[in-house]
């Protein structure tokens, strides 16, 4: 669906990244974590094309939902410059979600920077449904980490991982996730977001750890709703069912899969 | 009461605005924000023969006022097509106009002949100017002779209006329509993307998996516009533009240039529901004009004043 969505708040919450309060009733009923909306900014020509973002908060109470989004480019900087009242013509919720029922032991939580968006909303959810929740955050430094507590009033146990030491332990965040299955401490599910080296160097390791494992995947994207072909991901070769495809569309069959559907 | 069926030799449309290949899918994607019969008409994916997987990520990318794609035909090749999205289509109450393409010439025919036994579908799109694909594409349609020996063994074949796809990657398209025209081709698409580069300077690479890909959106349209001008002022063949259209205004360029409909496509991603609302657009022009149908515009920007 489409939907105009209010500008409720912007706020800067770690270098370069925003975090963005908007309000619309019906994304905020419909999301579920892992889905995204693309948005148009602006409604000139340049931009063009929408941008994807993951949602990473949702509350039907107060109609609102939130992203967080990196400065990084001309659509972003745009956004930047949001002011409350201002309207955003959004598109979604769109993709496939985390699906978590049911649960086996804890959910393990893994983002890498601006990752951390989508499983914000998951741990929302989960740890609105009673889950225990263990959060693996890593970033370059310290100053690009968003605070989990702003987002989760629960609390969940949380573990960082930084480049260069300034938060947590000097490294990144599959390092610190191996440590602890290493030493036996720890098991469940995996769930996760982040730059696309992360998510490979997970999955290889996943190899021996053999933990159910999603992660939420990012690509370039044109249409959002399926039709382009644009934003695909090679299926894995053990993933060949329905007429062969080869590739997975991250918009429609995705953004979230099974670490076993894809070749990263 | 003013009209906007539009005619293009045996192919008539209730309406003058059609999706662009590639950009909409199989139709499907888009309906449900979007009733498919408001339009007039789809053409659908690019098909070939057998399955194809496209090519490697990335595939697309912005660029100013515009995007570079470079998919590769991914598509369910002619068996798929007929078993999973035919039924549905022959139903979605809009013309459906299947774009095909080929590495052979042999491949073009026996999609031409297979084809044209389906029951509903409306008309083919030949598409010889995909810039995306190693073999075939483009190559049929960047000269003359390799073009007409394409349509003089597809044409016969063809049972349904037949119309090509040309490339703007070309120094003389007025040519290549001509040749459509001579060898019985009842419509001309103009135009196809043109082809592009973008290069990631950390990466030293270009930025696309397939190096290059094809440019479309607002930044080809006075491209298109031309295209069409040149095309209708020298060759006697109906033509369907197309090229970065975004608006009712932009679809009026390429009516007053000459084209006697319009396909929206890049413009599709950025705005749903675009074609709706241009073809409102085009009702309420034609009302205020006091005109009684589009006919009266298409090639107005020809006319001496």
């Amino acid at each position: 669906m489409q939907a105009e969505a209010i500008v409720r708040k912007l706020e800067k919450v770690a270098e370069d990244i925003i975090y963005l309060k908007l309000e619309e009733k019906s994304i905020a009923q419909l999301a579920l974590p892992g889905q995204f909306l693309h948005i148009r900014i602006g409604r000139g020509v340049a931009p063009l094309l929408r941008r994807p973002f993951s949602i990473a908060g949702a509350s039907p109470e107060e109609k609102a939902f939130s992203i967080l989004f990196r400065v990084s480019g001309e659509g972003t900087r745009l956004m930047s410059g949001l002011r409350p009242g201002d309207r955003m013509d959004c598109l979604g919720p769109l993709g496939r979600g985390f699906h978590t029922a049911p649960l086996k032991g804890a959910a393990l939580m893994v983002a890498g920077g601006i990752g951390i968006a989508p499983l914000l909303f998951l741990a929302q959810h989960l740890l609105g449904a009673g889950h225990k929740l263990v959060f693996f955050y890593g970033a370059p430094s310290a100053g690009e980490m968003v605070c989990l507590e702003r987002f989760l009033f629960n609390g969940a146990e949380t573990w960082l991982a930084t480049e260069d030491g300034s938060a947590g332990r000097r490294g990144t965040v599959v390092d610190l996730l191996e440590g602890f299955f290493l030493e036996g401490r720890i098991s469940g599910s995996v769930f996760a977001c982040g730059p696309r080296p992360m998510l490979k160097a997970l999955q290889e390791k996943n190899e021996q750890w053999k933990m159910p494992l999603k992660f939420s995947l990012e690509e370039r994207m044109a249409c959002g709703v399926g039709a382009c072909q644009g934003c695909v991901v090679a299926s894995s070769p053990d993933f060949m069912g329905w007429g062969a495809r080869q590739y997975h569309r991250v918009c429609l069959e995705g953004p979230v899969f099974d670490a076993g559907e894809v070749l990263l | 009461m003013t009209t906007l069926s539009t005619v293009l030799g045996p192919l008539e449309l209730s309406c003058p605005v059609l999706a662009a290949s590639g950009t909409f899918g199989f139709g499907e994607e888009y309906s449900s924000m979007l009733d498919l019969s408001e339009l007039g008409g789809v053409v659908v994916k690019g098909l070939t023969l057998e399955p194809r997987w496209g090519n490697p990520p990335p595939r697309v990318v912005e660029t100013p006022a515009g995007m570079l794609n470079a998919i590769g035909l991914q598509n369910p090749g002619l068996e798929g097509f007929l078993e999973r999205e035919m039924p549905r289509l022959r139903h979605c109450g809009t013309a459906v106009i299947v774009n095909i393409n080929g590495e052979t010439e042999e491949e073009f025919a026996v999609l031409a002949r297979e084809l044209s036994s389906v029951e509903g579908l409306a008309a083919l799109e030949l598409n010889v100017s995909c810039p995306n694909v190693p073999l075939g594409g483009i190559t049929f349609g960047s000269s003359t002779p390799i073009l007409q020996k394409l349509l003089k063994k597809v044409r016969p074949l063809c049972r349904l209006p037949l119309l090509v796809k040309l490339s703007p990657n070309v120094t003389d398209i007025a040519g290549l329509a001509r040749v459509c025209r001579d060898e019985g081709a009842d419509a001309v698409s103009l135009i196809n993307t043109l082809k592009g580069m973008v290069i990631d300077t950390a990466a030293k690479t270009p930025l696309l998996g397939n190096k290059t890909g094809g440019l479309s959106g607002p930044a080809i349209r006075p491209v298109a516009v031309r295209m069409v001008y040149e095309v209708f002022q020298e060759v006697n063949i109906p033509i369907i533009g197309m090229g970065g259209i975004m608006s009712t205004e932009d679809a009026l360029q390429f009516f007053m240039a000459g084209a006697r409909a319009v396909a929206v496509g890049t413009a599709n991603f950025v705005e749903p529901r675009i074609m709706p609302q241009i073809i409102s657009g085009l009702r309420a022009y034609l009302e205020e004009e006091d005109l009684e149908d589009i006919g009266s515009v298409i090639g107005a920007a020809h006319r001496e004043t």
